[in-house]
């Protein structure tokens, strides 16, 4: 049943981005011709539009995952959405791998955008770039900069991040959503619903920055390897860059007790209009 | 056997009690009228039935369970409101129910989509609300379940209308399934129901067989309004 549920979620929510993702293609091949003439003019036109294309891409899919979250549960779909002979915890499940799925789209795409604009900018103006690789050769930053291995580890932990921060943002809109739509709240959900949200993002930046600060467990970027140290952040001299990762972890445990509370919510007060 | 077991159900919005001790089972293969005026707490009833508020107390048992995943796999609802998204065609919707409902059928909800003339790939926001109105009761008669839950079927229609719906569920229904159809429509429904429970104010008043009250010499409109008028 998971994998049905999601097929028709991505149907469904394909419908708010998919859009911005055929414009960005359009784009993108208005770009790429752009190359072959010399009217300089339309491919910065054409980097203006993608940079914002990517932009709004990645608005339109954070606030699609609270709108189709609330579309499809608490709106008239819920009616067909809640009815359906599945558990609650399989319904979100699928709402939450859905919802990473586009978040993670959105900034690929963002990514992809980067990539193309600056190979773009690259062909433009090739003279630039040389000067510039040069004078990093000449300046010597290369020699202090992190061996391959180190950036691929440092790339792992980052989407690592990457992938709690977007979980959290997912866990608390899905809280959000459910608890202001509970019985004694739903006759004002957006209001209070703002408020709820204001609320656990306050809590988790909080105890975050907190357990951070006190807690002494860090990550680190050295010039040859990465490695965790029981330091604070700043007392280990001879990483380039050091990060405390309590915070992070609170937050994904934070975000996974919301989610589990969001399916008790949804499985026992659910009192669709 | 009963399907449906209801004990000691009371449901309230705040201080406003809308369910207060409800009692009734509904035997296997029965035809029931769920009857009462507008806002009486029909549709709060099966929306407890359905499984779509679960804050309530008391007891409520569909064939033997709790409403949850498995009463919900052989419970055909139909919502008093449209429920498809906008964007669906039928045969979206079918492929939908296909996928969930192992009991639809879809060869015959295909057929009967064009026998009632829907275009398979029209969508539902460019249909009339007849057209959709059309195709919700189409995907719930098309499913072989052991429960039929029909919340006002009748709303809104013209007589010509109620007729055509009252023929489609009958001549569409799994003959040893139960039918539960909430309306405040009785003229139009009474020939088909075995039992009728009404409800008024938050109470069930009646809990009829039809045959008792027709050796009263009576029909079920005239008790409606004999139960309506005292209650109202």
């Amino acid at each position: 049943m998971l994998g049905k549920l999601i097929k028709h979620e991505l149907r469904h929510s394909a419908r708010y981005t998919l859009s911005i993702y055929i414009a960005v293609t359009v784009i993108s091949a208005v770009m790429g011709l752009t190359l072959l003439s010399k009217a300089t003019w339309m491919g910065v036109m054409s980097c203006i539009a993608l940079y914002a294309a990517g932009f709004i891409a990645i608005i339109v899919t954070l606030v699609s995952v609270i709108k189709n979250f609330y579309d499809t549960l608490f709106g008239r779909q819920g009616y067909l959405t809640m009815t359906l002979p599945v558990k609650c915890s399989t319904l979100l499940l699928s709402k939450v791998i859905v919802s990473f799925t586009w978040i993670v789209a959105s900034f690929a795409l963002m990514g992809l955008i980067l990539i193309m604009v600056f190979s773009y900018a690259k062909e433009k103006s090739a003279g630039y770039f040389t000067m510039i690789s040069d004078a990093v050769s000449i300046s010597g930053i290369l020699e202090v900069l992190p061996s391959a291995s180190t950036v691929i580890s440092l790339l792992i932990m980052a989407a690592l991040w990457a992938v709690i921060t977007i979980f959290t943002y997912v866990s608390f809109v899905y809280f959000t959503v459910t608890v202001a739509n509970t019985r004694r709240l739903q006759s004002h959900p957006k209001l209070l619903g703002g408020l709820i949200f204001l609320g656990i993002f306050s809590v988790n930046n909080t105890v975050g920055n907190l357990l951070t600060q006190y807690i002494p467990l860090t990550f680190n970027v050295g010039t040859d390897k990465v490695y965790f140290a029981f330091e604070q952040m700043g007392a280990v001299e001879e990483a380039l860059l050091s990060y405390g990762v309590a915070g992070t972890a609170f937050s994904g445990i934070f975000a996974f007790g919301l989610l589990c509370f969001t399916g008790f919510i949804l499985e026992n007060k659910v009192n669709l209009k | 056997m009963s399907i449906i077991h209801v004990s000691s159900l009371k449901k309230s919005y705040g201080r406003k009690t809308v369910l207060d001790d409800i009692n009734f089972e509904i035997a296997e293969g029965s035809v029931v009228g769920l009857l009462g005026p507008n806002g009486c707490g029909k549709t709060t009833l099966i929306k407890i039935l359905t499984g779509l508020i679960k804050d309530h107390s008391g007891t409520v048992r569909i064939d033997n369970e709790e409403p949850g995943a498995y009463t919900k796999s052989i419970v055909a609802y139909l919502p008093d409101k449209s429920y498809l998204p906008d964007w669906m065609r039928p045969k979206d919707a079918i492929g939908y129910f296909s996928d969930f409902y192992a009991d639809f059928d879809k060869e015959k909800a295909e057929k009967m989509v064009r026998d009632f003339g829907l275009d398979e790939k029209q969508r539902l926001k460019t249909m009339s609300k007849g057209q959709q109105e059309k195709l919700n009761l189409i995907l719930v008669m098309c499913r072989r379940a052991k429960l039929y839950i029909l919340d006002e079927p009748l709303g809104g229609l013209d007589p010509a209308a109620r007729s055509f719906v009252l023929d489609l569920i009958l001549d569409n229904y799994a003959k040893d399934s139960t039918v539960l159809i909430s309306t405040h429509l009785i003229g139009d429904v009474e020939r088909i129901f075995n039992r009728v429970l009404m409800i008024s104010g938050g109470k069930l008043i009646v809990n009829s067989h039809v045959d008792e009250i027709r050796e009263k010499g009576k029909s079920v409109e005239e008790v409606f309004k004999e139960v309506f008028s005292y209650a109202w």
